[in-house]
C-alpha cells in the first residue's frame, strides 16, 4: 500500500502531471497565475476537490449506473467545490472577495472530471484519494511556478510583497493572460525535452551489451 | 432491482442528490449571518475610509466603535450616509456603475455640497488583476482624497503613477493599461457627485 500511494504521487507529481502530461486545468492556469495568493488557494481548492471528490466517487462507484455516472461526477464535485466558497466566504471574505468567480469555476477544472472518470471509477477509495491529492499537488507546484515568475515580472512581487528595487520596470504583459500561454508552453516543452531524453537515455542503456548498468549510461554520453 | 433498470436510475439520483444537497443548505444557512455580518463590516470599512475615518489597519472593533460614533445612515435612502469631519458635515453615496467585465460599485464621500471629494472606496469590483483591477490600490484612491469638483466634475487620466494627481484642477492618473476602467470611474464618481449634489446634505 505504501509503495502504491509513493508511485502515485510521483504519478501526480512528475511522470503523469495534470499539466505537462495530461493537459488539464489550463483555463485556470491562465486566469490565476498573475498572483501567488489567489494561486495558492487555487492549488488548494482543487487539491481538496480533487482527492475528496474521487475518494466519494470511487466509494459510490458500485451502486452508481452507468447512465447518470456524468452527473453525479458533476453533482459530487461541486459539493466539494460549494463547501470551499462557502467556508471562505464565511471565514476567509477577504480571500473570498479576491478570488471572486475562480472558485465555483473550480467545478470547470478538467482535473476533477478528468481524475474521477480516468481513475476513481476504476480505483479503490484510499488510492483514488492520493491520486487526487498528487493531482492537486502537481497542479499546484505546476501554477506557483509560473505565478512565481508572473507576480515577480508583472509587479516586482512575491505573495504581495516588494522584492523588486524602484528601478525594476514592470512587465505589464506578464500580468496578463498571453504571458501564461508562453510560460505554460516553455513549461510543457522543458518538461516534455526532459522526459524525452530521459527515456532515450533509458531505452539506450537497456539495448547496450551488457544491459541496463550506470556503465552502459555513462558510456552512451 | 436491475442498477441499470428506470427505477433504480431515478431513486439512486434523487438519494445522491438529497444526500449531497441537504448538507449545502444547511452549511448555507449556518453560516448565513456570519456572511451576513462579514459583508455588513466591509460595507462599515468602505464607508468610514471614504470618509477618511479609518484605514486598512483600523482593527475590527475600533471599525464599528467609530461607525457608531461618527457615521449615520440616511433614512429613505438607499446607500446614504452622513458624518461631522472635523466640524463640516459630509455625505457618502453608494454608486453603482459599468466597468469591463462587470459591475463596479464604489463608495463615494464628499463635502454636502459635492465641491470637493474626501474619498473613494470600491466595494465590488471584477476588472481585470493587475490591470484595471488596481482601481482598488490605495494609491490609486488616495488621490482622490481632497480633489476639488470642477464644473464638469472630475477627470480621470492621462496614465501615471498614482503620486502627482492635480487636485486643484480635479484630476488623478488614470490606471496605465487600462483606459476604459479608468474612464469608469470617472463616470462613476462623477455620477456620485450629482447624486450627493441633489441630496444636498438638507436631510
Amino acid at each position: 500500500m505504501k509503495g502504491q500511494s509513493a508511485k502515485i504521487m510521483k504519478d501526480g507529481l512528475w511522470t503523469n502531471n495534470p499539466i505537462f502530461v495530461q493537459v488539464l486545468g489550463i483555463c485556470s492556469t491562465l486566469a490565476v497565475t498573475n498572483s501567488l495568493k489567489n494561486t495558492l488557494i487555487m492549488a488548494l481548492g482543487v487539491t481538496f476537490a480533487t482527492a475528496f471528490g474521487s475518494a466519494t466517487l470511487s466509494a459510490l462507484k458500485t451502486w452508481t449506473p452507468r447512465k447518470v455516472r456524468m452527473i453525479v461526477q458533476v453533482l459530487v464535485l461541486s459539493f466539494y467545490v460549494i463547501i470551499i466558497d462557502i467556508a471562505l466566504r464565511a471565514f476567509q471574505p477577504e480571500i473570498s472577495k479576491q478570488l471572486g468567480p475562480y472558485v465555483g469555476l473550480i467545478i470547470t477544472n478538467c482535473i476533477l472530471m478528468g481524475r474521477a472518470e480516468g481513475y476513481a471509477l476504476a480505483n479503490k477509495v484510499w488510492p483514488s484519494f492520493v491520486d487526487g491529492v498528487a493531482n492537486g499537488l502537481g497542479y499546484g507546484a505546476v501554477l506557483m511556478s509560473i505565478a512565481a515568475v508572473r507576480e515577480f515580472l508583472g509587479f516586482g512581487s512575491l505573495f504581495g510583497l516588494k522584492v523588486a528595487s524602484d528601478w525594476f520596470t514592470p512587465w505589464t504583459i506578464m500580468i496578463m493572460a498571453p504571458s501564461a500561454f508562453f510560460l505554460v508552453a516553455l513549461a510543457l516543452w522543458g518538461a516534455k525535452t526532459y522526459n524525452a531524453s530521459a527515456e532515450a537515455k533509458k531505452k539506450t542503456a537497456a539495448t547496450s551489451p551488457g544491459g541496463p548498468n550506470p556503465g552502459a549510461v555513462s558510456a552512451t554520453k | 432491482m436491475k442498477k441499470e433498470s428506470i427505477g433504480y436510475v431515478v431513486v439512486f439520483t434523487f438519494v445522491v442528490c438529497v444526500v449531497f444537497v441537504l448538507p449545502l443548505a444547511l452549511a448555507e444557512g449556518l453560516t448565513k449571518p456570519r456572511v451576513e455580518a462579514n459583508r455588513l463590516y466591509a460595507a462599515h470599512v468602505a464607508v468610514l475610509k471614504a470618509f477618511a475615518l479609518a484605514d486598512a489597519t483600523t482593527p475590527r472593533d475600533e471599525v464599528e466603535r467609530i461607525y457608531a460614533q461618527s457615521v449615520k445612515e440616511v433614512s429613505g435612502e438607499d446607500g446614504v450616509w452622513k458624518a461631522d469631519i472635523g466640524g463640516s458635515a459630509a455625505v457618502a453615496v453608494r454608486y453603482i456603475g459599468p466597468g469591463l467585465w462587470g459591475s463596479i460599485t464604489a463608495i463615494v464621500a464628499a463635502d454636502v455640497s459635492g465641491s470637493r471629494l474626501l474619498g473613494l472606496e470600491i466595494l465590488d469590483q471584477v476588472e481585470t488583476p493587475g490591470l484595471g483591477g488596481r482601481i482598488d490600490e490605495t494609491a490609486f484612491k488616495a488621490q482622490f482624497a481632497g480633489l476639488k469638483v470642477g464644473a464638469e466634475g472630475i477627470r480621470v487620466g492621462p496614465a501615471g503613477d498614482f503620486r502627482n494627481p492635480d487636485k486643484e484642477a480635479g484630476r488623478v492618473d488614470a490606471v496605465a493599461g487600462a483606459s476604459r476602467t479608468s474612464d469608469f470611474i470617472g463616470q462613476i464618481v462623477n455620477g456620485a457627485i450629482v447624486r450627493i449634489k441633489t441630496l444636498g446634505g438638507t436631510k
